[in-house]
């Protein structure tokens, strides 16, 4: 079952999509790990969930309405934030409560929720197209330049906010830079391992390179390694066994995969525990 | 008259009804090294704040180089090294991105590192004698040296104006020494060092200036009138 992955093009389609997928969000997940703000992608893709259903609604493209609806909702979630209106935890809460209940009535209300709901949720990445695939490609395309460009500054940014702010460089856009990259991850991912998953592969991976890395490079390159090893490994268990979803064995891959990095690790990520004399 | 590196002219600025600064007027010149002291709570963290532009006076102006203290070409002008330690850090980062993250790209946010940049960074870190662990995870280093990488950050690139809270706070009493001679010798090069400190007694040797803050304003005292208790410290 297995050699579908090579032989059939649903099947090719779908490892260039997870592979894309699992490179990609690292490039994000690390700046969102480094600040805390590790259920950032959780919060968009709830809210996009909604977008789809807006989309069902006015009998447009879900993706696109999806797209719309999370670059809108992670400006306003960085806004509220800036602006001190809400803590970080409460804006998420609101905006997954928000997006999975706005979702639900949407697609109920378009007559698409038994049909569509599973789907967006969890992924349905047998059954992409190949123009998915090319949006995938195109989005991540665009996250995984803008890191590189502004990595000097975004790591600057994640590292000490303040002291970023102190240096001129201009944070809040930064920020809003950052969680609008999380938004075009989001939905990016939303057909390869689904809404409810695809912030996983932002931040396992991620936490799994902390735990052999000595710097945030390293932290990065073996995220991209773990994220790519997770979406081969879990689509090959899925294809094998024909009646697992794909999104479920390749996230669950990455959790084991931190384990086994956390077992074999020199040091706690999050831990900071000082071992050398002044 | 040269134009002050740092000068601050009749702040004002509160948290809630009563002011924490009101009326302060302070003028830093270039190759001033300056220690500012006073008791908790008088204002010192929150003047400096108005310094680098973290703040912005309720009335007043602060100006750097002539310029506005918020303005984004200005605060590049200025190493800032914050009291805390980089100890929130979720991730492993190397000592030298740490530092390297005190390089704001002059020009272009897509500027990279060029080799002038990187014998800066290198220069920081062997002031702050961590040259040998630039490749060395944040985490693993103790309180001191993680202050040190942080000082190191504020050095990076020869600033024309320097801020530090409490520099010396947490570090090796054997190594005080040697930073406190590197701020005075950058300070002779013609910096304008500001350095924040409970215990000036660090600084008293090489200090041109102690400023003491109380009832939110800030006057000189001279050296001898501090360590004869005149001032409460």
């Amino acid at each position: 079952m297995i050699d579908v992955l090579i032989t059939q093009e649903f099947g090719q389609r779908a490892l260039v999509a997870a592979t894309l997928i699992g490179v990609v969000a690292p490039f994000v997940g690390a700046f969102l790990v480094q600040r805390r703000l590790s259920l950032v992608g959780d919060g968009v893709g709830h809210l996009a969930l909604a977008g789809v259903a807006l989309g069902a609604l006015i009998g447009v493209s879900g993706t696109w309405s999806a797209l719309m609806v999370a670059l809108l909702g992670a400006g306003l979630l960085e806004l509220l934030r800036v602006r001190g209106r809400l803590t970080g935890d409460l804006s998420l809460a609101l905006l997954f409560y928000l997006g999975i209940a706005a979702g639900a009535v949407g697609l109920s209300l378009a007559g698409r929720f038994n049909t569509s709901a599973l789907g967006i949720l969890f992924g349905s990445l047998f059954s992409i197209s190949w123009g998915d695939v090319l949006l995938i490609a195109v989005l991540g395309a665009i996250v995984v330049l803008s890191v590189v460009l502004l990595y000097r500054p975004l790591l600057a940014v994640a590292l000490d906010e303040e002291t970023a702010r102190a240096a001129g460089l201009p944070v809040d856009l930064l920020n809003l830079l950052l969680v609008g990259l999380t938004a075009l991850l989001v939905v990016g991912g939303m057909r390869v391992v689904g809404l409810l998953l695809v912030a996983a592969l932002m931040v396992v991976p991620v936490a799994a390179g902390s735990k052999v890395a000595h710097s945030f490079r390293a932290t990065l390159g073996w995220a991209v390694v773990v994220g790519a090893a997770s979406a081969w490994v879990g689509l090959m268990i899925a294809a094998g066994q024909g009646e697992l979803v794909p999104g479920g064995t390749i996230v669950l891959t990455s959790i084991v995969a931190f384990i086994v990095f956390a077992a074999i690790g020199r040091r706690a990520a999050v831990a900071h525990r000082p071992r050398k004399s002044t | 008259m040269p134009v002050a590196a740092v000068e601050a002219r009749r702040i004002r600025y509160g948290y809630g009804a009563a002011p924490v600064l009101d009326g302060l007027d302070l003028s830093v010149h270039a190759g001033q090294f300056v220690v500012l002291t006073g008791p908790n709570g008088s204002g010192k963290s929150t003047l400096i704040k108005l310094m680098v532009g973290l703040l912005t006076p309720d009335s007043g102006e602060v100006l750097i180089l002539g310029k506005p203290a918020s303005r984004r070409s200005v605060q590049r002008k200025v190493g800032y090294a914050p009291q805390s330690s980089p100890g929130r850090m979720v991730l492993p980062v190397s000592v030298i991105e740490l530092v390297e993250a005190g390089v704001a790209p002059p020009g272009s946010l897509l500027s990279r590192p060029g080799p002038e940049e990187r014998a800066e960074v290198s220069a920081a870190l062997e002031s702050v004698g961590l040259g040998e662990l630039a490749n060395e995870c944040v985490f693993e280093l103790s309180g001191g040296q993680q202050q040190r990488a942080v000082i190191a950050r504020a050095l990076v690139g020869d600033k024309p104006v320097l801020i530090l809270d409490e520099p010396t706070t947490g570090i090796d009493p054997a190594f005080r020494p040697r930073l406190v001679q590197d701020l005075r010798e950058r300070s002779d090069a013609g910096a304008a060092v500001i350095v924040v400190s409970h215990d000036p007694d660090d600084f008293h040797d090489v200090c041109d200036r102690i400023l003491f803050m109380e009832d939110g304003r800030v006057r000189d005292v001279a050296h001898e009138e501090f360590h004869a208790g005149e001032v409460a410290k």
